[in-house]
């Protein structure tokens, strides 16, 4: 794509993120969504192929009824609260629409069916952008209406994302569809704590996007979109398969991996709320997810997977420069020490 | 009398046996009760048998179960009346494979461990070794436009092959809108799941399609059609040719597989040959036109698979098939054998 064009692009995609977060009236938020979603459109296409066009109009269709319904609810909001200012959302029918459209939005259950095909449908970088960038927005308005959601509603759907996001990853072996389940899954993890405390969602959100964004850099270096061809990196950069390693682990939550620190502050936060069982469930859940990151882990790092001789040399035009890498990978391994310094989330 | 036949080949139906051998014997005498329940090569000649044992009889009896004996026919051929069962069996098929695509997930992709998938190089993916092998295969010519070609599978010798033969023949119909005409094709129905989902392919990890056929010296078309959710890539389809070889000379087999080792001895002068074709060398086209914007086919989500001949050589033609399958082959690495221009499409260089 033409560089100014693409410039443009990515500052509209930027803006319309930025009007969402910074504004205080409904419409503007709305118009933000919206500058958003055309501006997407694209960035996911920008390697053409009638796949990627596929992917494109799934995710344009989902996102446009997401801003449909979002606008129902505020009009519904204004008609029973007469005013556009953002503040707790009174008016239940309002607060329910709201939630499921912003739930369509970041590919919570039910919704949820569009994240895996539009992933695997685009390129890696646009499949990056899509996981972590077009998260921000949503997340943000959910978080302002936190004291309005309705908590049956919310847990429902945040403890099916995460049971769909396990499952659903369970026997894949496309790279990027890994990653779409991995997203539905923390976004569970997300919206689980929102009600109760949402500074941990605000945590769990810079973690996840940190780790995904090392991830899908490390994908874009060894240039790997399938299971297979992510174990061959053993002979080309052995030090990429420790990395993989290290982040893969981080994202399923082990300790004493960063990716620990949201799912242990989560499940003290939603204890302390008497809340027993669902942490117990989203615990085990998550099982699932650490399985196939393991699983991944194994083909890529833990075992010198058999190739052919022509297999060892990957030929490339040039050396992927990646971006950040390093503290990237500081950030996505390292920060489990720095729990105590939540407080400057609030 | 009528209902106590009728029940009969009721049970009959839903057991699935030669029980009116046994309970017509009272009522139309051994013989025609044996041929009843025995093999189905003249189903045909059953009801004339059946009225010329009857007439025999001759009395107020034998003319009711004239009119009732019309109705049985050798037990499998009669078709299945019982609704509800239908239903039931069908209900119960698709809960089962259900059950076993959760059981599956478990296990891995495709039912099978995941090392196992990762170090598969070669995969027979449609065999032809008996009828129900047949039924996953479409076959279609131009009669659905009014043309006069025909086009057949059965299965070859043996059923060690599929051959689909017919005649081709490029009469356009006189329907004033059809300028050309004259194809017939064979095409893989898309792979379904429980309650009929559909399913696709995953080849991810290969790059070549394997196909054993022998054909007639014809040039046959392979097309390709990739899983879609959306009506407007219905018509989209990745083919590439396959020149047979036919005629009394012998030929050697090109390659030797990995996993497959074929050594097939003739006496006769035709054999199987073997066609490699590699899966970047697929070309793009929609709605029948090879499109000038050339895109990679990318093998994650393969519906079908299909062979058209349309060859504008009017007269008879087969070709048999032995198996389709695909592997990896180490020595192509080629990605996609066609460039894409600015002169030709100058909308992707903007």
């Amino acid at each position: 794509m033409n560089p100014l064009i693409l410039t443009i692009i990515l500052m509209t995609v930027f803006l319309g993120t930025m009007i969402v977060m910074a504004s205080s009236h409904w419409l503007m938020i709305w118009i933000g969504f919206e500058m958003n979603l055309l501006a997407i459109i694209p960035i996911l296409m920008k390697k053409y192929n009638p796949r990627a066009m596929e992917a494109s109009t799934k995710y344009f269709l989902t996102q446009a009824t997401a801003s449909m319904l979002l606008m129902m609810a505020i009009i519904i909001n204004l008609m029973h609260s007469g005013q556009w200012t953002i503040t707790k959302v009174f008016n239940p029918t309002a607060s329910i629409i709201m939630t499921l459209a912003l739930a369509m939005k970041l590919g919570l259950t039910p919704f949820h069916f569009w994240v895996p095909e539009v992933t695997q449908g685009i390129s890696l970088t646009s499949g990056l952008i899509l996981l972590t960038w077009q998260k921000l927005a949503p997340m943000s308005i959910l978080y302002q209406i936190s004291p309005s959601i309705n908590l049956n509603i919310l847990l429902t759907m945040a403890v099916l994302s995460i049971l769909v996001g396990g499952w659903g990853g369970l026997n894949q072996t496309q790279l990027r569809k890994i990653m779409a389940y991995s997203s539905i899954a923390h976004m569970g993890w997300m919206t689980a704590i929102l009600v109760y405390n949402p500074t941990l969602t605000m945590l769990n959100m810079l973690i996840y996007i940190m780790m995904t964004l090392t991830m899908f850099m490390l994908f874009i270096h060894s240039s790997s979109t399938t299971t297979l061809s992510l174990s061959h990196t053993w002979n080309k950069a052995p030090l990429i398969t420790t990395l993989i390693l290290i982040t893969l682990l981080s994202m399923g939550g082990l300790p004493p991996l960063s990716g620990f620190m949201p799912k242990w502050m989560i499940i003290q936060e939603l204890t302390k709320n008497s809340s027993i069982i669902l942490p117990t469930l989203m615990a085990i859940m998550a099982l699932l997810n650490l399985y196939f990151y393991t699983r991944l882990t194994y083909s890529t790092s833990l075992t010198m997977f058999p190739s052919t001789n022509n297999m060892k040399m990957k030929w490339q035009f040039e050396t992927k420069q990646i971006t950040l890498l390093p503290p990237l990978i500081i950030a996505s391994s390292l920060l489990l020490p720095l729990t105590p310094m939540l407080s400057i989330l609030d | 009398m009528a209902l106590v036949h009728k029940l009969l080949n009721g049970t009959c139906i839903l057991r699935k046996c030669p029980k009116p051998s046994v309970a017509l014997y009272p009522f139309l005498g051994t013989r025609f009760a044996d041929y009843c329940s025995s093999s189905l090569q003249k189903p045909a000649a059953v009801p004339g048998k059946a009225s010329s044992q009857r007439k025999t009889e001759g009395d107020l009896q034998g003319h009711h179960q004239r009119d009732v004996a019309l109705d049985i026919t050798c037990p499998e051929e009669k078709p299945e009346v019982s609704f509800d069962k239908a239903i039931k069996d069908e209900l119960k098929n698709h809960f089962w494979r259900l059950k076993d695509d959760i059981v599956n997930r478990w296990i891995g992709p495709e039912g099978r461990p995941l090392h196992e998938v990762l170090l598969e190089q070669a995969r027979v993916v449609w065999k032809f070794r008996g009828k129900e092998d047949l039924d996953k295969w479409i076959v279609t010519s131009d009669k659905t436009i009014g043309g006069r070609s025909e086009a057949f599978l059965k299965m070859g010798k043996n059923n060690q092959s599929a051959l689909l033969y017919g005649t081709l023949s490029s009469d356009t119909p006189q329907d004033g809108e059809s300028s050309r005409s004259g194809y017939c094709a064979m095409i893989s129905r898309i792979p379904r799941g429980p309650f009929e989902r559909k399913r696709s392919y995953d080849w991810s990890q290969f790059n070549t399609l394997y196909l054993r056929v022998r054909g007639d010296g014809r040039p046959w078309m392979v097309n390709i059609r990739e899983d879609t959710d959306i009506i407007q890539r219905k018509n989209q389809i990745y083919s590439y040719f396959m020149f047979t070889r036919g005629g009394p000379y012998w030929q050697d087999v090109k390659k030797k597989l990995y996993l497959y080792v074929f050594v097939r001895v003739y006496l006769k002068y035709k054999f199987l040959k073997v066609k490699l074709i590699p899966f970047s060398k697929f070309f793009f086209s929609n709605q029948g036109r090879i499109r000038d914007a050339q895109y990679q086919l990318l093998l994650d989500k393969i519906s079908s698979i299909g062979f058209t001949l349309a060859d504008k050589v009017d007269g008879p033609f087969f070709l048999e098939i032995d198996f389709i399958g695909v592997f990896t082959d180490p020595a192509h690495t080629e990605e996609f054998a066609y460039e894409n221009s600015p002169e030709l499409n100058p909308r992707l260089f903007k």
